[in-house]
């Protein structure tokens, strides 16, 4: 597979200490002393209250954001000291992203969506087709990438953003929320597909989720508290 | 990149595709102002280049050109020149602006000696219509040869007689041939120096010679000396300065249709300005996306600038296909001065030139280009984490205001208007009205705020709605706003200063036009006038109880420049004003002093003669000194006039010939009464013209209205611009706020109640753009009026409010905005409420 | 005679108002000098016509010609202007120079007047500009001409009495009485001045004819063209003779004198004169064909003429109107050269237009 993911021995991710604040009006502490270490191939479930400041941690580990204190690091890489192109360009080639409201692109069909990735990181159009059709098979929208976003329903835009997080082979998946928008039947599916999706990629991945449920199809659950990121009770206990 | 550059290509067809009626707007703002400027330039350029080709024919291989006024010089000084040793050729030239009496219209005849012609001016010399025998029809006394444009535009052939009308009499020519090596642009006709002395009054007098000079002589230096040599108002002038004399006649002009062309090309890049500001609003969450999946800021911003340059680009070549067919129209129905007046006696064909062409290609790009590049910077620098969530619009558009920057644009645009003329140009004046306008546009949103921060608390529902969002959300308010104030000020100035002009301009032909009736040896040309017995004749005319003389020539005062008119009448030097539209108080000067003279406000700019100063005027190739006794008005005369008393320029030239008469009547005679004595009794008074002053005013107003008839087009575009602007700004905020509608749909409000509440906020936010664009438009207008127009063209004229006109403007304005609010906010809402609200754009 | 000529403006006659009554030309008005070294205004044309060989100080043989015409015009001539077009003058100057093997020439024209140019009566002195030509007191004419490729700067010494052409000076032209011209020559002019080409000086010298001539009647309906020769004879003779030719190329009119070296003048009756061309060269700016070698029976004198060059052709279209060949030839004698002049061939580039 990928070079990274067969060194074991140091993590893809590891967040020290990390901490966030935002200024409106008065400081407001957001995110304190997180720690995080995550393997290749290790699917991670993050839970916690609302405004406890899971998007944020997201946020953070994408770059798109920049940490007050701590150190992030993917591969060896410090995250939080690069500037926004740097890290632009790093989630460009090594992560995917998949968002409670879909994001999916109306105007785009449904295959031109899957391969913005691929765009973005100047794959060849051949190569790209090819790909983006295979990745359409693999969430069940084979033969469907020339229809509209617009006649999808909820769980298939769902699917076309699996397909897209993934298409590039990212080493690292961030989910935030991903069926909050669905029916539990097919939140059900998409969880299943999701996880089927990550295992096959070997990417590490954080899904971000407050449904006990969903946290449950994941290998690790933390829960992120005022303090940090603490361990979960197993997801045996919590089921149905 | 390639790939990179084909996902730019994607998604801007996505968007596009998507949104067509948004891209047109664009691309039909831009071409439109593309559109504009290139026509006039096409237009100024044919003008220009069948002019100076004109003035190339006429040239010849002259290195220098003698000139003097219009009445001529005394020719004896060409033996004089002939003989100079640096002179190898001179040529002499006798010329008539004669008026066709059948044809109705004016001629210019060249009388020349072909033999010194053919060495110096060959495209002069006639090609006699018979192949052997015509030749000494080049000296004969009645021959006349014509430039193929003027066989063609009189239809005559040779063989062909053509009238020409001398003072009262007229004079039968003979058309013995052609002058086939002028352009096919150029109205003239040619005959033998001797015959044109003789047959059209000009004995012993030359207008112009034309020198070839010695190889080796140096032209400039020469000229120099040859300013000793040469008569008082004769000059040297080379063929550069004739053809600088010829494009300056215009030039204030073009440039003035030039810049409103370039206001069309700025409203153009404004309108894409809204558009593309509410459209990367719209799609905010969109552009955050695609910086979340690893697009850099400086992709997105090129991608969103590609945007704008493609509307731009296709806007251009719209506007090019646009301005070539106005061009060629313009061209076909109102001549190459756009009914300036400038060009008479040129018909131009048109030329695009390929540099001009990319140059208006590219400015329509680049209004683009800018347009789109504040809210694409913008889109750049947002944090797509917050971006990916609804609701963060305003704080985009906060961003895009920089307090207090308004005020100080404004503060520097008045500072300019105190500045002078550039190379004559009001380069300064057209900078304060644009800083003008971007400062008040800066401005507006902070105006909004505080505008629609005193709006009372009201009780109504839509009422109370329309108001939250104005104070709420000004920033959104202020791109509709700050369209309608661009549009309505332009409009409103330009619709203040146009009025101000045309009343000025009918107030000035009622001051100048005292008498009931007016005489005039022809209606054209200078060949014609009334001679000492014509005068006497005149006053003893029964019914006719007083007559004042007139006599116009012209004084040559800079060869740089054209000729300044002179104008010889009657005016009572201690009463000037009730002949002259005088400006400020005029002097009365002593019995001892020098003749008093008193000049048009062209004459102060360009000549500096300030009241009270004494100046030299070449008189009958003397210099004599004159006391500035006074400034008089002149809309006429651009470059200048000066009258004297009658009596002083026929003591100094012994000349008592006039053109004009005015007559005051005795009770009970008519105008037509008189008219029609007159012309039986005077020689000749079928080929005098009898103007009564409503005559002359009706046909100066239509002339002035012709003129003006490209502002009013721009006019018209600035309007539609405008609409189109309003209209886009509120279609598209309606769409970004369609959840909006849905919430409030789902909390029971009525699609009526939405509706009213649409109209209110357009109707107010109009109506604040109209009072802001009110009194913006009186600024630039005051800028137009007391800057522009005395820097250009040498007149003032008085401020004159079109309060109807603006009112009316006013009115429609506000209820187009009302309207197409509504019609927007109703397209927005005809989607499921429950799926605007569920979407989370 | 000659030169009959300056076409231009001798044509479309009465077509004008007033056109001018020009004086005939009769047998009974004897010339008086130095009044008739002077313009003749009242006559349609007239024309001073110098013809000549030069010789450079390195030996180089050159000839020359300067011609003043003068032309007063069928026009209205009540026009007080003072550019009205009452006198014309035209001026040609020509160089032949084997070397060059064309013509070099220059042409003129101007209305008389303003002191630019002018034609005295009380003796010779016309000039166009900077182009004179005048007699001074002692009887030397002085010619001087700047054109684009060379100057002429020469003095013309008469060695000999002048020869009055026909019956003292009255030279008929046709089998009419009124087509004559009054005309006189001068043979045997003694030159001396400087030719300057390329701004280089070269003295020359040489011998030169004079014609002046002034008449008032056009060629007759029936003549096409003429072929004129005249020739300063080494022995101090002077041969001239003219043949008018009509548009079958045959003889129309014919006449000649033949001053022999004693002084005594033989006048050439029609029939003592004959023209045979023995060799022809054509223009290749005109495709016209000039007899450029002739054997010419004048009086009993049998003499082939050789042109200096073949080229020396004339185009004259911008002034007097006439495209014809003037140029230098020897006159030779059973192979040997008895003397030297020049020869004038009209009419065969399409009939003189006059």
């Amino acid at each position: 597979m990928d070079a990274h993911a067969s060194d074991a021995a140091s993590p893809v991710l590891s967040l020290s200490a990390v901490s966030k604040a935002y200024h409106n009006g008065r400081a407001r502490i957001v995110l304190r002393n997180v720690d995080l270490a995550l393997q290749a191939g290790e699917y991670v479930a993050i839970m916690g209250e609302s405004g406890v400041g899971k998007s944020t941690l997201l946020n953070l580990i994408a770059g798109l954001d920049h940490p007050d204190g701590g150190r992030i690091a993917f591969e060896g890489q410090d995250v939080s000291a690069m500037d926004d192109d740097d890290a632009t360009l790093l989630r460009r080639r090594a992560m995917g992203f998949v968002f409670q409201a879909f994001h999916v692109l109306p105007h785009l069909s449904v295959a031109q969506n899957v391969a913005l990735p691929l765009r973005l990181n100047d794959v060849a159009h051949g190569a790209a087709d090819l790909r983006v059709a295979a990745m359409l098979a693999e969430v069940g929208l084979a033969g469907r990438g020339d229809e509209r976003p617009g006649v999808l329903s909820g769980g298939e835009l769902q699917r076309v953003a699996i397909a897209r997080a993934l298409v590039h082979r990212p080493r690292l998946l961030l989910a935030d929320e991903p069926t909050g928008n669905l029916d539990p039947d097919t939140a059900a599916h998409v969880l299943q597909l999701l996880r089927e999706r990550i295992r096959a990629s070997g990417a590490a991945a954080i899904l971000v989720t407050h449904s006990a449920r969903a946290a449950a199809t994941t290998d690790r659950i933390l829960r992120l508290t005022p303090d940090g990121l603490v361990p979960d009770a197993p997801p045996t206990q919590i089921g149905p | 990149m390639s790939t990179l550059r084909s996902l730019t290509l994607t998604l801007l067809a996505g968007e596009i595709g998507a949104r067509p009626w948004r891209a047109l707007i664009g691309v039909l703002a831009i071409a439109i102002g593309v559109a504009m400027g290139y026509a006039v330039q096409l237009i100024n350029h044919a003008a220009l280049t069948e002019f100076s080709r004109t003035a190339g024919s006429l040239m010849g291989n002259a290195d220098l050109e003698i000139r003097g006024p219009r009445g001529g010089f005394d020719e004896t000084l060409y033996p004089r020149l002939a003989r100079l040793p640096e002179v190898a050729a001179a040529s002499p030239v006798v010329e008539v602006e004669a008026w066709l009496p059948a044809q109705r219209q004016t001629l210019k005849l060249l009388g020349v000696d072909v033999f010194r012609a053919a060495q110096v001016t060959p495209g002069l010399v006639g090609r006699p219509a018979q192949p052997d025998g015509g030749r000494l029809n080049l000296l004969a006394p009645d021959a006349l040869f014509l430039s193929p444009a003027t066989l063609a535009a009189l239809g005559l052939q040779a063989g062909s007689t053509l009238t020409v009308q001398l003072g009262l009499k007229t004079v039968r020519l003979r058309v013995a041939g052609a002058l086939p090596a002028l352009g096919e642009g150029l109205r003239l006709g040619v005959m033998d120096i001797g015959a044109a002395q003789w047959q059209l009054d000009r004995l012993g007098l030359l207008q112009r010679i034309d020198l070839r000079l010695a190889p080796g002589v140096d032209v400039d230096a020469f000229a120099r000396t040859l300013h000793d040599i040469l008569p008082a108002g004769v000059v040297a002038a080379t063929p550069r300065d004739t053809l600088q004399g010829t494009s300056s006649l215009s030039r204030a002009y073009r440039v003035n249709l030039n810049v409103l062309a370039l206001v069309a090309l700025f409203t153009g890049a404004f309108l894409v300005f809204s558009t593309q500001a509410l459209s990367v609003l719209r799609r905010r969450s969109q552009l955050a996306l695609l910086r979340a999946l690893g697009m850099t800021r400086r992709e997105l911003l090129r991608l969103l600038l590609t945007e704008g340059a493609t509307l731009g680009f296709f806007g251009a070549l719209l506007g090019l296909g646009l301005g070539l067919m106005l061009a060629a129209a313009a061209l076909r129905y109102a001549g190459g001065d756009l009914g300036g007046g400038y060009f008479d006696g040129v018909r131009p064909s048109l030329h695009p030139e390929p540099l001009a062409t990319l140059l208006f290609l590219a400015l329509g790009i680049l209004a683009a280009t800018l347009g789109s590049l504040l809210p694409a910077w913008e889109a750049a620098h947002a944090r797509p984490a917050q971006a990916l969530k609804a609701g963060d619009e305003e704080v985009a558009l906060r961003r895009l205001h920089i307090p207090w920057s308004g005020l100080a644009t404004i503060a520097a645009a008045l500072l300019l208007t105190q500045a002078g003329p550039v190379g004559e140009l009001p380069v300064f004046g057209y900078l304060a009205i644009a800083l003008l306008l971007v400062g008040a546009i800066i401005a507006m949103p902070q105006l909004a705020q505080a505008v629609f921060g005193r709006l009372p608390l009201a009780r109504r529902l839509p009422v109370q709605l329309a108001f939250a969002q104005l104070v709420g959300a000004p920033g959104r308010a202020a791109i509709g706003l700050a369209g309608i104030l661009a549009s309505f000020s332009l409009m409103a100035s330009m619709v203040i200063m146009v009025a101000s002009f045309r009343q000025s301009v009918d107030d000035w032909l009622g001051a100048i036009l005292p008498a009931p009736l007016y005489l005039r040896a022809t209606p054209g040309g200078e060949a014609g006038y009334f001679t000492d017995a014509a005068q006497q004749r005149i006053v003893a005319t029964p019914g006719v109880n007083r007559a004042e003389f007139l006599r116009t020539g012209q004084l040559l005062l800079d060869a740089r420049r054209p000729p300044v008119a002179l104008l010889a009448r009657q005016v009572d030097p201690r009463h000037p004003g009730r002949r002259l539209p005088l400006v400020g108080l005029p002097l009365v000067p002593g019995p001892e002093e020098s003749a008093p003279i008193w000049v048009s406000e062209a004459m102060v700019d360009l000549y500096g003669f300030r009241s009270g100063r004494l100046v030299a005027l070449p008189i009958a190739g003397r210099s004599v000194t004159f006391l500035v006794a006074g400034v008089w008005r002149d809309y006429a005369r651009q470059y200048g006039a000066v009258v004297m008393q009658l009596n002083d320029y026929r003591r100094l030239t012994h000349d008592r010939r006039v053109s004009d008469a005015a007559l005051w009547l005795t009770p009970g005679a008519t105008p037509a009464l008189v008219a029609q004595r007159l012309r039986r009794q005077l020689a000749g008074g079928e080929q005098v013209q009898y103007l009564l002053p409503g005559e002359i005013h009706a046909v100066s107003m239509s002339i002035f209205d012709r003129s003006f008839a490209i502002t009013y087009l721009l006019e018209v575009v600035a309007v539609l611009v405008g609409v189109i602007g309003i209209a886009a700004s509120f279609s598209a905020q309606a769409l970004a706020r369609t959840r909006e509608f849905g919430v409030l749909r789902h909390l029971g409000v009525t699609r009526r109640q939405i509706s009213a509440m649409l109209a209110l906020e357009g109707g107010l936010l109009a109506l604040l753009g109209v009072t802001a664009g009110l009194l913006l438009g009186w600024a630039i207008a005051l800028i137009l009026i007391h800057v522009v127009n005395p820097q250009s063209f040498h007149w003032s004229m008085d401020l004159m409010m079109p309060w109807r006109s603006l009112a009316l403007l006013a009115i429609a304005l506000v209820a187009a905005a009302a309207l197409t609010a509504l019609f927007s906010g109703r397209r927005a809402m005809s989607g499921s409420a429950v799926r605007a609200v569920k979407e989370d754009w | 005679m000659r030169r009959l000529l300056p076409t231009l403006l001798l044509i479309g006659l009465s077509a004008f108002a007033a056109p001018p009554a020009y004086p005939p030309v009769t047998a009974d008005q004897p010339m008086h000098f130095p009044r008739d070294h002077g313009v003749h205004p009242d006559y349609r044309s007239e024309w001073w016509y110098i013809t000549g060989w030069l010789r450079t100080e390195r030996g180089d043989p050159l000839g020359f010609q300067v011609t003043f015409f003068r032309s007063r015009p069928a026009l209205d001539e009540t026009n007080p202007s003072r550019f009205a077009p009452k006198q014309l003058l035209f001026a040609h100057v020509a160089l032949s120079d084997p070397a060059t093997g064309h013509l070099q020439y220059e042409q003129r024209g101007a209305r008389a007047g303003f002191g630019l140019a002018t034609a005295a009566e009380n003796d010779t002195d016309v000039r166009i500009d900077n182009w004179a030509l005048r007699r001074d007191a002692a009887g030397l004419y002085h010619a001087r001409l700047v054109t684009a490729d060379f100057t002429l700067d020469l003095v013309l010494n008469p060695r000999q009495a002048l020869l009055l052409q026909g019956e003292n000076g009255y030279s008929r032209k046709g089998p009419l009485p009124d087509q004559a011209s009054f005309y006189y020559s001068q043979p045997q002019l003694v030159v001396a001045g400087t030719v300057t080409r390329h701004g280089r000086p070269e003295r020359v010298t040489g011998t030169a004819w004079l014609d002046h001539e002034w008449a008032s009647a056009p060629l007759a309906e029936q003549a096409v063209g003429w072929d004129w020769v005249g020739l300063n004879l080494d022995d101090g003779g002077a041969l001239m003779a003219l043949q008018i030719r009509d548009k079958t190329g045959h003889r129309f009119w014919a006449g000649g004198s033949w001053r022999h070296a004693d002084g005594s003048v033989q006048h050439l009756a029609p029939d003592a004169i004959g023209f045979q061309p023995l060799r022809r060269w054509t223009s290749p700016r005109t495709d016209a064909a000039y007899p450029v070698a002739m054997r010419l029976q004048a009086g009993g004198l049998t003499l082939d003429l050789a042109p200096l060059m073949d080229d020396q052709e004339l185009d004259s279209r911008a002034t007097t109107g006439a495209v014809y060949w003037e140029g230098a030839v020897t006159a030779q004698s059973a192979g040997k050269t008895v003397g030297r002049g020049y020869l004038e061939l009209t009419g065969y580039a399409g009939r003189l237009d006059y």
